[in-house]
């Protein structure tokens, strides 16, 4: 699970079956900056798109997964990479 | 396997029911002199480490599954030992 701060939306014209109605999100990953509230806003790491299933909305702060485990909560294969698996209430993250 | 340190918790109402009663920590990877080496990221942690301990967190998705007693569930990552 990585943290990540929702920077916006996509939505699709022609796509895979599997995924008529899907949601997807724009997430920018969240580093120790962000974390720490040093940089509120973007980092400089690259932008995945998320699958999204809770109705995360631009501003949020999630938690997503990547890799084979994304595609684990459907019953049939299907083509996915990045899922959001939380959305933050509240966070604390200080270093020593 | 990952050696990170615990600096960090979350909490979250809408989530994957398999993260429901989970304690969620935030990780920073550390390397073998205990400084920073890499992104943060989060786990789920059973064995309730403190802030700041050390530990090893596995990446072993169907592991979790396992703990977490639910096939769906999509998380991977893992508190499963307290550096001494």
């Amino acid at each position: 699970m990585k943290p990540g701060r929702v920077i916006g939306t996509v939505t699709l014209s022609q796509a895979a079956p599997q995924f008529r109605g899907a949601r997807w999100l724009v997430v920018s990953p969240m580093t120790q900056d962000e974390l720490t509230g040093k940089n509120p806003g973007m980092s400089q790491a690259s932008t995945p798109v998320v699958y999204d299933n809770m109705g995360a909305g631009t501003g949020d702060e999630i938690l997503y997964v990547e890799g084979a485990e994304a595609t684990q909560p459907f019953p049939n294969p299907i083509p996915l990479d990045a899922i959001n698996v939380a959305i933050l209430d509240h966070y604390s993250y200080v270093t020593p | 396997m990952l050696h990170a340190r615990i600096d960090g918790r979350a909490t979250a109402t809408i989530a994957h029911p398999s993260l429901k009663g989970q304690k969620i920590v935030i990780c920073t990877p550390i390397d073998e002199f205990g400084a920073t080496n890499g992104s943060p990221f989060a786990a789920v942690d059973p064995i309730g480490a403190g802030q700041h301990s050390k530990v090893i967190i596995t990446t072993d998705g169907s592991w979790t599954q396992n703990t977490v007693h639910d096939d769906t569930s999509p998380i991977r990552n893992q508190v499963i030992g307290i550096i001494d």
